[in-house]
């Protein structure tokens, strides 16, 4: 299943970004990012599916958690940044 | 035994402290760092603390919430923050050793103290406001004597560095459970204190609450972080920056239900009934001869109050009432500006201090027994 990967830049914005998606009935769970896409080194992902992106983004804008970048998996296991 | 030292520690705790910080050893491992069921809950119980403690102070974001070992490693990190070599640093009369040691520690740093009549709120903020002319680099205020329990005026005094663009740096160790204490409304750059105390959390848990940008927080630990590993320096954002290493997670979790406790029993609650006690011993001290006591009047004292009684040196007195079974502490209480301020810094004081556990039937023994250690009825060893 095809899903996006909201990096964050520390497990705190990636536990209040999956609060805030949650709260909104969001299904959002935290992971820590593949290497791949993980930038500097480590660092969080809140893992949402295909059809929860744009109203994700929605909430996230309004309680001024901005993503820095997303990645869509794709069925090969890697991953493609999404533009937004 | 009666426990009247929760100014230092509070013995007494809700149950759920130990018993979360016992889960917390069994259950946890590392938060951040894995992605198994361990760390995670290790990661809930870390940010659920954060968040009750972002709603308790108001911060505006749990990652304004960086957690200590204590409170004076807390006022290090701030205080390192914003005091340089040469910085000029106006503090209260009544400040601590987690201040000014960490002050004296720093080369060539003036210090310009606000003095001012004993528990005199016009006179505190009239001195205040004169050295604030003097543009002090940052101003280092505790809200509450740890040793009279006088509660400075820290709102109005926020108000002063606000209108000066002074950063402030407030000491809540006193305050914390018990006064309500607003980052956001006071517009301090940083406020501390300790878990342990009126939060009714394990020893081993601080907190420094960071109302400015994360850049002007200096790191003094620098290590792990669990995030940006590749990059050398710590990370430009809260709380990260001032998180080095695995976290004190057992204690975390018990401080998140000591939290859990104050904001469900309210903290104007827990004053209120702190300061019934400690009326009931200031008309206790006032019937016995030769004890006197130091109280700020009304609303300006939390539940600590210091006395001292003719003919007894503190120590003795503490260790008597101690061996009667009364948990009280005697000396400078690690704060020789506070007793240079009162006078008291030759005898030193004897300080009760309570908390929401405390009984008035409490502070009854403790009059009987004090009455008959001053009269000489009860022997001393």
């Amino acid at each position: 299943m095809l899903y996006y990967l909201i990096v964050c830049r520390s497990l705190t914005y990636a536990q209040r970004t999956a609060s805030a998606l949650d709260r909104a009935g969001i299904s959002a769970h935290i992971l820590r990012s593949p290497k791949a896409i993980s930038g500097g080194g480590c660092s969080h992902s809140v893992k949402v599916s295909q059809r929860s992106l744009s109203g994700a983004l929605v909430v996230l804008n309004k309680v001024g958690l901005s993503p820095e970048r997303i990645y869509l998996t794709s069925g090969d296991g890697s991953y493609r940044e999404v533009s937004l | 035994m009666i426990y009247f030292d929760s100014a230092a520690t509070t013995l007494q705790k809700p149950p759920s402290v130990a018993a979360a910080s016992a889960r917390a050893v069994r259950m946890c491992a590392s938060p951040g760092r894995g992605d198994y069921a361990a760390s995670r809950r290790a990661e809930e119980i870390v940010f659920a603390c954060r968040n009750e403690l972002s709603e308790l102070f108001d911060t505006g974001g749990a990652e304004r919430v960086v957690f200590a070992s204590n409170a004076t490693l807390a006022l290090n990190l701030a205080i390192r923050s914003l005091v340089h070599a040469g910085s000029c640093v106006l503090i209260s009369s009544w400040e601590h050793n987690a201040v000014t040691r960490t002050l004296h520690s720093i080369p060539n740093v003036t210090i310009l103290t606000a003095e001012a009549p004993l528990f005199d709120d016009n006179g505190t903020l009239a001195a205040f406001s004169a050295a604030l002319e003097q543009r002090p680099d940052a101003v280092v205020c505790t809200c509450v004597s740890n040793v009279f329990g006088y509660i400075l005026p820290y709102a109005a005094i926020a108000g002063l560095c606000r209108a000066a663009e002074v950063p402030l740096i407030l000491d809540a160790s006193q305050a914390a459970g018990c006064l309500p204490v607003s980052l956001k409304e006071l517009g301090a750059q940083f406020i501390a204190f300790p878990g342990h105390k009126g939060l009714y959390g394990p020893q081993g848990t601080g907190v420094l609450l960071c109302g400015g940008e994360a850049g002007s927080l200096s790191p003094l630990l620098t290590g792990g972080t669990g995030s940006e590993s590749v990059r050398q320096e710590m990370p430009l954002y809260l709380p990260d920056r001032g998180e080095a290493g695995t976290h004190n997670v057992a204690g975390i979790a018990g401080l998140l239900e000591g939290v859990r406790f104050v904001r469900r029993t309210g903290q104007s609650r827990i004053l209120t009934h702190e300061r019934r006690l400690l009326a009931r011993t200031e008309q206790a001290l006032a019937d016995i001869n030769d004890v006197h006591f130091f109280a700020a009047e009304g609303e300006n004292q939390a539940g600590v109050l210091s006395f001292v009684c003719d003919g007894w040196d503190c120590q003795d007195l503490a260790r008597t009432l101690g061996q009667q079974g009364i948990a009280v502490r005697a000396g400078l209480h690690c704060a020789p500006l506070a007793h240079s301020h009162a006078g008291t810094l030759d005898s030193g004081t004897v300080r009760v201090s309570f908390s929401a556990f405390n009984r008035e039937d409490e502070v009854e023994y403790f009059r009987t027994v004090l009455k008959q250690i001053v009269h000489g009825i009860l022997r001393v060893y």
